[in-house]
């Protein structure tokens, strides 16, 4: 087991959609097993129905003709016409030469009667009915046999009717379920998100968190299964923020400590360093200015941390103050370059004075020029521009290998060198630089980062947007600064 | 006599390492582990610069400056442990000239001094006598008179008030005022300037609150009204 054990996840549909969708198919599956019996009861109930008021009739009618069938004046179709029913009457009747049919309707005549039907009551001289298919029609037949007149009567009643009834009762009862489904959905979804809130708190709540407002709880939850969630995540929270603290507090009680071993070591290095040329061989000079280079470094590196730390413990103040931003950047590009260093700046810029902390915008250019010293060959521009919505561009150009993309990012985290720093070097920083002007620009509400050199040059352009805001300004002339 | 420098720390590597590095520079240095050493220590013998720990046993840093800026003008720089805190503003109420922030370079440390020893020492020929209302400025007597009394100014509060009379009714910005009295390039911390701004007007103002002489000039800096 790694200490960056992660609990299983899956990824594929979220919790809320699987159960939005669960309540869907819940619904469409129970409403199409109610429709689906719906249909059929109320199929058979109509087929029962009619079945037996055609049996009835049918049998009324037969009788009601079979006493004309033996008369010489015989008129079948008259006969047949002279009947009440909505179906349409077949009389079947044996006669020397054959069969006689008669029938009102053509399309429903004795053509349409089925073979085993009229066999069964023909030669079994039973009564019978039967449904089935003719011409793609659904037909019920009904057939009485009169065996003292050699005849048959049939009934076919056409029950497309029915079906057609059948069919719209259907359609509505696909919608009503389509609906269900809908409203399965819906509920489902409304269902989920209650249930979810809790988990959509702790998930505000540790973004929250993750953005450095470690005092962020939970509130108590009313529900008594939540509860022992709730609480476990704001121990978790507590012991979380009490160890970042401590870590925080320990960087910077190190950094504390450090100072003044690292200020007799100064005072003796600089004590030494005055005599440097009484010291008696070449090789104990050689090792007086290692240590005059390393404890300056060793100074840089405790300054940087003790700044970090201050940031880490939130008791970084903006002290904010009228500020000529391209004299800044001038007198910080003086005060920081070895070699001199171009700033081009938007015209409009010269004269203006802006309410800002001058010192961290110092800082952030002190540290991308020192970063372009020390792994570029030293900064071969400086810029500084308006940006969109009341800021100032300030960025520090390069020609050196450039920034590859995937260190954009990581070059603006603590220690981190990127490719290009990856060989320790004698005059090499420690990776704090772009770490702090990172927090510096965040302090002062604006970003930093790092991209290409513009028009396709080789080398890195490092960017600090910052958000400016005019101070109340009178019209004075201020001394010129000489 | 050479120049005299007392150091007062409780740190003693950090104390002799201060020691050390001053001592190379030529100047004599007197210890205080503690600030009741270090005003004892000034009253017997008193120094050019003080340098003062703001972290001390017993009676802090702001105490000692306090008490000896009561008995005197000399130059005092605050020792302090972080710049972005109130401990600055405080010692340079308390009658700080400068202050330092730990870890500092013995080098810096030097330049500040001689900093200092150059504004103490320095009369200004370039401006003679100015009178502004009830206001008199004497420079070549170091000397300021408010409705013709001396007022006590310490050499950097006496510098501040030359300068600004140098171009009555000019606005100067802090870097210059900076730059001009402390000697720090553009990068200076402005809190110098409006603490000493202050100190000056508690001394030299009818109402320090609603000065009439040396008014701010709101997003731009100082001037002397004339």
């Amino acid at each position: 087991m790694t200490a960056s054990a992660r609990f299983r996840t899956r990824p594929r549909v979220g919790l809320r959609a699987r159960i939005t969708i669960s309540f869907a198919l819940g619904a469409l599956l129970l409403s199409l097993l109610l429709a689906s019996t719906t249909l059929s009861i109320t199929r058979d109930n109509l087929l029962t129905e009619r079945e037996s008021e055609a049996v009835t009739r049918t049998a009324e009618n037969a009788t009601a003709i079979k006493g004309t069938i033996s008369a010489e004046d015989f008129d079948g179709a008259a006969q047949l016409g002279a009947l009440r029913t909505p179906a349409s009457p077949v009389l079947i009747v044996d006669t020397q030469t054959g069969t006689e049919n008669y029938s009102l309707d053509t399309r429903l005549g004795a053509d349409a009667l089925d073979h085993s039907l009229q066999e069964a009551v023909e030669l079994d001289g039973i009564a019978a009915k039967m449904r089935y298919e003719h011409d793609g029609s659904p037909l019920l037949a009904v057939g009485i046999p009169l065996p003292e007149q050699e005849a048959s009567y049939f009934e076919i009643t056409d029950l497309s009717e029915i079906e057609s009834d059948l069919e719209s009762l259907g359609i509505t009862l696909i919608g009503a379920a389509a609906i269900t489904t809908l409203a399965g959905a819906a509920l489902g979804s409304w269902a989920s998100r209650r249930a979810l809130r809790p988990l959509s708190d702790i998930s505000a709540a540790a973004e929250a968190i993750a953005q450095g407002r470690l005092e962020t709880r939970l509130d108590s939850a009313d529900d008594a299964e939540l509860e022992p969630l709730v609480s476990s995540f704001n121990e978790m929270v507590s012991a979380l923020e009490h160890r970042i603290r401590r870590d925080a507090r320990f960087a910077s009680d190190v950094s504390h400590e450090l100072r003044s071993p690292l200020m007799t070591l100064s005072a003796s290095v600089d004590v030494l360093n005055n005599r440097r040329d009484e010291l008696p061989d070449e090789a104990s000079q050689m090792a007086l200015d290692l240590l005059v280079k390393d404890v300056e470094r060793f100074n840089q590196l405790v300054e940087d941390l003790l700044e970090i730390s201050r940031f880490d413990a939130g008791a970084h103040r903006l002290e904010q103050s009228p500020v000529n931003i391209i004299e800044t950047v001038r007198a910080a590009v003086e005060a920081s370059a070895t070699d001199a260093v171009p700033v081009d700046y938007d015209p409009s810029l010269r004269d203006t004075v802006f309410l800002c902390d001058k010192r961290r915008v110092v800082r952030v250019l002190a540290n991308f020029l020192d970063n372009a010293q020390k792994y570029a060959g030293g900064a071969t521009r400086v810029t500084a521009e308006r940006g969109p919505d009341q800021t100032i561009l300030i960025a520090v150009e390069d020609a050196g290998a450039g920034v590859p993309d995937d260190e954009k990012e990581r070059i603006f985290d603590r220690f981190s060198r990127g490719e290009m720093g990856g060989t320790r070097q004698a005059d090499r920083g420690v990776g704090l630089g772009l770490a702090l002007a990172s927090e510096h620009a965040h302090l002062m509400g604006g970003r930093v980062w790092a991209e290409d050199r513009p028009n396709g040059e080789c080398g890195a352009r490092f960017v600090f947007e910052m958000p400016v805001h005019a101070p109340e300004a009178q019209d004075v002339p201020m001394e010129p600064i000489t | 006599m050479g120049t005299r420098i007392l150091t007062v720390e409780d740190d003693e590597r950090i104390r002799t390492a201060v020691k050390m590095a001053l001592e190379d520079e030529g100047w004599d240095v007197d210890e205080a582990e503690t600030g009741e050493d270090a005003i004892g220590s000034f009253q017997r013998n008193p120094s050019d610069v003080v340098l003062i720990d703001i972290m001390l046993p017993g009676m802090d840093g702001f105490e000692v400056c306090r008490s000896i800026r009561r008995a005197s003008d000399v130059p005092i720089v605050m020792v302090t442990a972080r710049a972005d805190t109130h401990d600055v503003v405080a010692g340079l109420e308390a009658g700080a000239d400068d202050y330092l922030t730990k870890p500092f370079a013995p080098k810096e440390l030097s330049a500040r001094i001689r900093a200092l020893l150059r504004r103490a020492r320095s009369g200004d020929p370039a401006v003679s006598h100015l009178s502004f209302g009830d206001l008199e400025i004497v420079p070549e007597e170091g000397m300021v008179l408010k409705e013709g009394e001396e007022v006590h100014l310490t050499k950097t509060e006496f510098r501040l008030l030359v300068e600004l009379a140098s171009s009555p009714g000019r606005v100067f910005s802090r870097e210059v005022l900076l730059e001009r009295v402390w000697g720090y390039g553009y990068f200076g911390d402005g809190r110098l300037v409006d603490v000493h701004i202050r100190r000056l007007r508690t001394k030299i103002e009818q109402d320090p609150a609603n000065p009439r002489h040396v008014v701010t000039v709101r997003g731009l800096g100082y001037k002397l009204q004339t």
